[in-house]
């Protein structure tokens, strides 16, 4: 039998005879020291040998699997796919290959991390591969590594990423999105608005004399405001709103398929509510107000940040105009 | 011209040994997928690395990669790229002869492309005297942005590939797709020996 390195052709005879049965018993006590199942069944998928892998994680009787169809060993193998598939190592004489990414397991077996890890079974990559001997009698090699580990981390991974990507949308201290996540909705609602032609407003908004507010109620007052109105104005809103802190004490809300009108009926709104809900901090009673810049994208703007442009001008209006009010940016032309 | 090209006897033995490898591949698709199967006459060409993904990430249409290594005996190795196209990957099952809900789409791409690369590259290894291995498929996330970083962190680092492109159709069940052969510079060397040596026999 040849080293498992020695090229088939060239150097096969460079192996002596009288090593035969040496070489035999270090291949079988290999096959039964590996840390892989090695399982290998007949044209007629009757199981012809195993190794001890399997012996010991399948906590079933040798005697009773070998000369077994392997469907019958074992049931729980989905039967008329795998056999297409080791219909196609036979037929073809090519290896086939089952990854845990798209079929978790194939064989029913406990792994070795039952604690640390959320799944009943071992993951398995199986590989199959074509044997052919001397008799021209074919025989399918089944490889089942255990991939528990790497199915483990990659969950873990795939959970952090999924974990970090929400963090990096988020404002820690009010909990809605942050500037740059509703920017790049902004990008979009604003490329599929010219796209199909809609309509899309935005609203910004602005806590009047929020630094006042901090120095007599303290940086704390102040955050909890900043907590307490996002609240707010979030119970008010579509789910197909965007609302992000677009800055300090600034606002600003993207509303698909709004026209002005909706959008200075939603923005009053907000103004009132805010204006008549009495924030109380450490037993204090704080009144605030904001002021609010509505515009609704026309022909005019040629990217969305002209559209942020105009609405900021708006919010700047209502400002300068008292404050605890709205402006409409068409007021503006 | 430089080391890895090959001259021109090399490239017509090649062609003739892949022209071959074909033949006898499609022969025994058709057995087992019990269709005809046609393979379109291969391009050979010599790509830079830089332009290869060019023409890959802009290919129109690309719905999946599967990528698949392959090595074998005297340093002969590379990379199989199974490209789709959304219109031609719509019955994969039925063509593999699984029942639809039997296996994911993903899986179906995996399968099939397995078979192709290895039903080939066999009977490829075949006339040039060789035994191949190979790497299990695995597929390419996300095509546009992916395929770019995938070939720069392919097994081997390379700036230069013989490139070996064939196209698979199936028209029974109107699949089509592209398997690009990719070696790189120092397995182009080991090839070109195993040419000479197959020129010399001539």
């Amino acid at each position: 039998m040849p080293d498992i390195n020695t090229p088939i052709s060239p150097a096969i005879s460079e192996v002596p005879d009288v090593n035969e049965l040496v070489l035999k018993q270090i291949n079988s006590q290999i096959a039964n020291q590996l840390n892989t199942g090695v399982l290998v069944v007949d044209a007629d998928f009757n199981i012809v040998i195993w190794n001890r892998f399997l012996q010991v994680h399948t906590d079933k009787i040798p005697g009773n699997i070998i000369g077994q169809s392997i469907f019958c060993a074992f049931p729980e193998l989905p039967q008329r796919w795998l056999s297409r598939k080791l219909s196609s190592v036979l037929q073809l004489n090519t290896p086939s290959f089952c990854s845990w990414q798209q079929r978790h397991h194939l064989f029913e077996l406990p792994h070795t991390r039952p604690i640390t890890t959320d799944s009943e079974f071992m993951a398995q990559n199986c590989t199959f591969l074509p044997i052919e001997t001397d008799d021209n009698s074919k025989y399918i090699c089944i490889l089942i590594e255990d991939v528990t580990d790497a199915c483990h981390y990659q969950m873990q991974l795939q959970k952090t990423l999924a974990e970090i990507a929400q963090i990096s949308r988020i404002d820690g201290l009010t909990q809605i999105y942050n500037r740059r996540h509703w920017q790049d909705s902004l990008e979009q609602e604003y490329a599929k608005a010219r796209r199909h032609d809609k309509k899309l407003s935005l609203i910004m908004l602005d806590l009047d004399h929020f630094k006042l507010l901090n120095d007599n109620y303290g940086h704390q007052g102040g955050d909890m405001v900043l907590i307490e109105v996002s609240a707010l104005i979030s119970a008010l809103l579509r789910v197909e709103d965007t609302f992000g802190r677009y800055g300090g004490e600034e606002f600003a809300i993207i509303l698909p398929e709004t026209d002005s009108a909706g959008a200075i009926e939603l923005a009053q709104r907000i103004c009132r509510i805010i204006a008549i809900t009495p924030f109380t901090y450490n037993d204090q009673v704080i009144n605030v107000t904001v002021s609010l810049g509505v515009a609704q994208l026309s022909s005019r703007e040629a990217n969305y940040e002209e559209l942020i442009t105009q609405t900021d001008s708006a919010l700047y209006q209502a400002k300068s105009q008292g404050r605890n009010q709205v402006c409409n940016a068409t007021e503006l032309l | 011209m430089n080391e890895f090209h090959l001259t021109e006897d090399q490239q017509d033995c090649l062609q003739e040994l892949i022209n071959i490898a074909m033949g006898q591949a499609s022969d025994q698709l058709a057995r087992y997928l019990d269709t005809f199967v046609y393979l379109k006459v291969p391009s050979i060409e010599s790509v830079a690395a830089k332009d290869l993904m060019k023409t890959l990430s802009q290919q129109k249409n690309t719905m999946a990669v599967v990528s698949q290594g392959f090595f074998g005996y005297e340093g002969i190795r590379g990379e199989a790229l199974l490209v789709y196209q959304e219109e031609g990957s719509a019955r994969i099952a039925d063509l593999l002869g699984y029942e639809p809900d039997e296996l994911s789409q993903d899986e179906q791409l995996i399968d099939i492309s397995s078979i192709l690369t290895t039903t080939f590259l066999n009977v490829f290894a075949q006339q040039i005297n060789n035994q191949l291995s190979y790497n299990a498929p695995k597929l390419l996330p996300n095509i546009q942005e992916i395929l770019s970083e995938h070939l720069q962190q392919m097994p081997f680092t390379w700036d230069l590939a013989l490139k070996v492109n064939i196209n698979y159709q199936v028209t029974d069940y109107s699949f089509n797709c592209n398997m690009i052969l990719l070696i790189p510079e120092t397995a182009i060397t080991n090839i070109k020996h195993v040419l000479d040596r197959i020129l010399e026999e001539f």
